[in-house]
Formats: structure tokens, C-alpha cells, sequence
């Protein structure tokens, strides 16, 4: 019986002869790919993350820039305090004014060059390949480049306003208080509108012909063509784009600094070079930080405004 | 109807192209021009006006060949760290089985977004407890840190458009694990490489914002501070100016004819749904 029963069982594997892999041996192969990631998420959350967490730490206190190392917790007063400050406001104002503005008139402009990137017509490519040189260029020269083409007596564009007899028109560009804001808004358009273009046209080309020539026989327009199968198919792409340039605009000290500098008069003050000047020049590191967590909690709403509004395409 | 198609087209991109290259080329122009001819009001200069003497004269500002050095050397330094440890990342991300994938990715992509004024102070406080202000090694660091997120996101995309077969048959035929991503994806993904290169040399090439902060001395200044100096102390010298600002630009154009093809594939990439 016994014998009967146990012929049964299966042959159990002899244990003198199992393979276990090595502790280290095991260990190396299992987080090789950690180790992998290991430097690249050391510098980005070290330098990034930490300072971030530590900015928004010290919005609560009075830390200034002439003793670092010697703060008092002071709670909300720095908030309280930028509300009520009337510069802050206005910054405020034109910063969420020149994101919306440029952003909106990128995307309007992006996609009308798109669409004549797109044709074929004779030498093409040559527009193509030159289309985003202005995007490549330090912000410091493009600053140079419009401050020298506006300059008052001899800048390009005064000298064609007053060969075409527009002679009046003419000033100094960056220094008047009511134009000042629109030529820092241009250089945002001269900048990136090249970039939303051929990303547009490189979606516009990925959509299937077919499509069109379905809509021609069922006799669609030009119009509707262009807002029922081109649109539809770029809504992922716009998004991408209007995220990454709210995010690059709201945030965005260079072009103003350079430029004007915030002046003249605060007109074209924006909340990037005003939090910087309260804390380089005010040595107000605790006021300084709490603008800066302004800025980051109206960027998440803004962000989360465009995904509201273009998105969607999660549910496709 | 073909004739006025294509009339329609080129107006139409006479006037974006106007309006993106002629600021520009004014530029190119009066950099050749004397500062008389400049200051003359004239349009297109007479033949004798054109020199090259403020690019000589660029060069001999006490400092200005230092700054082209310190640029150089920082950017590119930029550049080979960022290639190297983004495609790392990105390698382990695309191939491994890593625990909380997602939010590895979203922590590393997130900074991308911060504002960079909020990250300023501390971060000068971190680079002055580690003694890193005003050191070389101190710039290039920071801005591998902001251009890192970018060139890690982008090449976790390329490496997972590349077969895993290949890697499974480099590996049968006896390729280790670092040789499978030297050996083998390195060559595919050459463009995004490329690309991802040339976006960490531009950015680190035209920062302005962190090296006046973590900049304090002619030793590590570059071109961007350099210029902002010119524009102020050099109030009228708009030869010299023009003249150090085409200079400044001549790298990223030289750099941008060589990825331009593959530019707009690697920034948009995985955008584009295909």
C-alpha cells in the first residue's frame, strides 16, 4: 500500500542541487533599473523639488536676504500683505493679461501659418526650414534685435513710418507708457509662433487624406472641413501647446527684464520681475516666496482651465 | 485658380516672414555698418559704409572673449551631461519594471513647471551652503536640473517607439545590459539624442535668470549677462552691440541647421497622435 500510494507523488526536485541566485547578484538585477533613474531624479528633485518645498516654507516667514540664517514663522502676513499692495495687483493683472493675450493670438496666428506651411506650392521647404530660427535664439538677443529695430531716431521701424508718411507715429517704442506692453507681447508672438506652427502642420499632415475626400463628395466647404475634421483632429496638439506656453509666458522674467525692466511706470510689470526685485533688490526673501506660491497656485488654475477647456480627449 | 492659389500663399507668408526675419536681418545688416552709418537714418548704407570693425572691435572689449569661452564651456557641458543622464533614465524607465512608474515620471516632469522665481532663493541658499555660487560647476549644474525633465520625458518616448525585440536578440546574443543601451538604442534614437542635446544647449546658452544670480564675477560670466551689460554701459555703441549679439547667436544657428529636421519631431513627440 504504501509503496502504491507514494508512486504516486511527484518526484520532489533534490535539494542539494537547487539554484538560488546570490543576494547581490538578485539585488543588482532588480534595481538596475532604479540605478538607472537614480542620477537624473538626484538632480531634478534636489534641485527642483527641495528648493520649491523650502520656497514655500519660507513664505511664512520674514526671512531677508541680509541675514538667511535668522527668520521668526510669521504665518499669513506675507499674503495679507501682497494683497493689499497695489504694484502686486497690477502685475498681477498684466501678467495674466499677457499670458491670455499671447497665448490666445499664438495659437490664432500658429494656425493660420500652419495651414500655409502646408501647401505645396514651389520652394516650401526653404519657409519650412527657416520657420523656428526665431524660436533657437537667446531671449537677450531678441531683446536686442526689437530694442535696436524700435530705437527713436534711426531703429527700421521708425525710419519706414516716416518714409510712408507716418511720420507723427514715431517714438521710442519701449519707453512710452501705452506701447510698451504691446511690443513685449510682440516679441512673445515673434518667438513662438514659428514653434506652434510646425507643430500644427506636423498634426495636420498626420491626419488621414481620406477624411477630406469623404467630406468633399458629401459636399462639405472649405470652412467646414476646416472647423469639423481639421480642428477635431489638432484639439490634443493645441492643448499640449497652450499648456506649455501658459506655463512658459506666466513664468517668463526675461523678456520683460531685458526690455524694460518692468517700466515704464510699472506698465509693463510683471509678477515674475516683481517678486525678483523684492527679493534681490527688497532682500524680502519671505514676501518674495509668497508671490512666488501665488504664481504657482494660479498656474495649476490656469492649467487646469485649458485642460477644461480644449481637453477632453482623455474620453476619446 | 492655381495662379491665384498660390498668389494667396506667398503674400501670405511674405507677411509672417517679414514680420519673423526682418528685425532680424536689420540686425545682421547694421552690425557691418559703421556707427556713423547707422546713426545716419539711411536705410541700405552706401557700399564704403559696410566693415568689419565692429566684430574686431567686440573681440577687444576686455571681457568679451571670456564671456564666448565661459558660454561655450558651460553649455556644452550642459549638453553631454544632460544626453548622458536623460537617456540613462530614460533607458530604465523605458525598459524596467519599476515600481510607481507613473509617479517617478510626473515627479520628474512636475519642476518643468515650478515658477522659476519661487525656486530662485532657495536655491541660492543650497548652491551657497554647498559653495557652488560663482563656480562653473555650479551653472552647470542648475541648468542641467531645468532642462533634465525635458530630455528625460522626450527620450523615455523615443526608447519606447524602438522595438523590444531588439534588445531581447542583442541579449540572447550575449550583450550586456549597458552595451544593449550603447550598442543598440543609442544608434536609433540618434535624432532624439540630438535633439535633446541641442534643447539643453540653447536653454543653458540664453539663461539669463539664474547665472545673474548664481554669477558674480567676470570668472563665470556668460554671453547673456555680457550682453545686458553692453546694452547698458554701452548706451550709443549700437555697432558693438549688434556686432556681439550676432555672435551670440551664430552657435544656436549653426547647431539649428544640423537638428532642424528632427527639431519638431523630438519637441512635439508623442503629441501627435499617431
Amino acid at each position: 500500500m504504501d509503496t502504491k500510494e507514494t508512486a504516486f507523488q511527484p518526484p520532489k526536485a533534490p535539494k542539494a542541487i537547487e539554484y538560488r541566485t546570490p543576494f547581490l547578484v538578485r539585488l543588482w538585477k532588480e534595481s538596475f533599473g532604479y540605478l538607472l533613474l537614480l542620477p537624473a531624479l538626484a538632480i531634478i528633485l534636489g534641485l527642483n523639488l527641495y528648493p520649491t518645498t523650502y520656497g514655500i516654507f519660507t513664505s511664512f516667514t520674514d526671512q531677508s536676504l541680509l541675514d538667511p540664517n535668522h527668520y521668526n514663522l510669521i504665518g499669513l502676513a506675507n499674503y495679507f500683505k501682497l494683497f493689499a499692495d497695489p504694484i502686486f495687483q497690477l502685475s498681477f493683472l498684466h501678467s495674466v493679461e499677457l499670458t491670455a493675450s499671447a497665448v490666445l493670438l499664438q495659437v490664432l496666428f500658429g494656425l493660420i501659418l500652419a495651414h500655409l506651411l502646408i501647401q505645396r506650392v514651389p520652394g516650401i521647404q526653404v519657409f519650412r526650414s527657416l520657420a523656428m530660427v526665431t524660436w533657437v535664439l537667446p531671449i537677450i538677443a531678441a531683446v536686442v534685435i526689437f530694442r535696436f529695430f524700435t530705437l527713436p531716431n534711426y531703429g527700421l521701424f521708425n525710419l519706414v513710418l516716416t518714409q510712408i508718411g507716418l511720420g507723427q507715429w514715431t517714438r521710442n517704442w519701449f519707453g512710452d507708457e501705452n506701447f510698451a506692453f504691446l511690443v513685449v507681447l510682440l516679441m512673445h508672438l515673434w518667438r513662438n509662433i514659428p514653434f506652434y506652427a510646425i507643430a500644427f502642420m506636423a498634426a495636420m499632415q498626420a491626419i488621414p487624406q481620406d477624411l477630406y475626400e469623404a467630406a468633399r463628395i458629401d459636399g462639405a466647404t472649405r470652412w467646414h472641413r476646416l472647423i469639423f475634421i481639421t480642428l477635431p483632429n489638432l484639439r490634443y496638439i493645441i492643448l499640449v501647446m497652450v499648456v506649455l506656453h501658459v506655463t512658459f509666458t506666466f513664468n517668463n522674467f526675461d523678456f520683460v527684464f531685458l526690455s524694460t525692466g518692468g517700466g515704464p511706470v510699472n506698465a509693463t510689470e510683471v509678477l515674475p520681475t516683481y517678486i525678483y526685485k523684492q527679493a534681490w533688490s527688497g532682500y524680502a526673501l519671505g514676501y518674495a516666496s509668497a508671490g512666488g506660491v501665488v504664481m504657482l497656485i494660479v498656474l495649476v488654475i490656469l492649467v487646469t482651465i485649458c485642460r477644461r477647456v480644449i481637453g477632453g480627449y482623455q474620453t476619446e | 485658380m492655381k495662379f491665384t492659389h498660390r498668389l494667396i500663399v506667398y503674400l501670405g507668408l511674405a507677411v509672417f516672414y517679414l514680420f519673423l526675419l526682418g528685425p532680424m536681418a536689420w540686425l545682421v545688416l547694421s552690425s557691418f555698418r559703421t556707427s556713423d552709418s547707422i546713426q545716419s537714418g539711411h536705410i541700405w548704407p552706401a557700399f564704403s559704409e559696410f566693415t568689419l570693425y565692429n566684430y574686431i572691435e567686440a573681440f577687444k572689449l576686455n571681457n568679451f572673449p571670456q564671456l564666448v569661452g565661459n558660454s561655450i564651456f558651460i553649455a556644452t557641458s550642459v549638453m553631454l551631461l544632460v544626453v548622458f543622464f536623460g537617456s540613462l533614465g530614460a533607458y530604465g524607465l523605458s525598459r524596467f519594471p519599476l515600481k510607481g512608474k507613473p509617479y517617478l515620471m510626473l515627479a520628474s516632469l512636475l519642476p518643468q513647471f515650478f515658477p522659476y522665481v519661487l525656486v530662485l532663493v532657495p536655491f541660492y541658499v543650497l548652491m551657497s551652503n554647498l559653495s557652488l555660487v560663482d563656480t562653473h560647476i555650479g551653472l552647470i549644474l542648475t541648468h542641467t536640473s531645468i532642462t533634465l525633465p525635458f530630455a528625460l520625458w522626450m527620450l523615455t518616448g523615443y526608447f519606447n517607439a524602438i522595438p523590444r525585440e531588439l534588445d531581447q536578440a542583442a541579449a540572447i546574443d550575449g550583450c550586456s545590459r549597458f552595451a544593449i543601451l550603447f550598442r543598440i538604442l543609442y544608434p536609433i534614437a540618434l535624432p532624439g539624442l540630438v535633439v535633446a542635446g541641442f534643447f539643453a544647449f540653447v536653454v543653458s546658452w540664453g539663461d539669463y535668470l539664474f547665472v545673474s544670480i548664481l554669477s558674480q564675477s567676470e570668472a563665470t560670466q556668460t554671453l547673456p549677462l555680457g550682453l545686458q551689460s553692453f546694452l547698458q554701459s554701452l548706451q550709443v555703441k549700437w555697432g558693438l552691440i549688434t556686432a556681439g549679439t550676432v555672435i551670440a547667436i551664430i552657435p544656436t544657428i549653426l547647431f539649428f541647421a544640423v537638428v532642424q529636421r528632427r527639431l519638431v519631431a523630438g519637441l512635439t513627440a508623442g503629441a501627435v497622435k499617431s
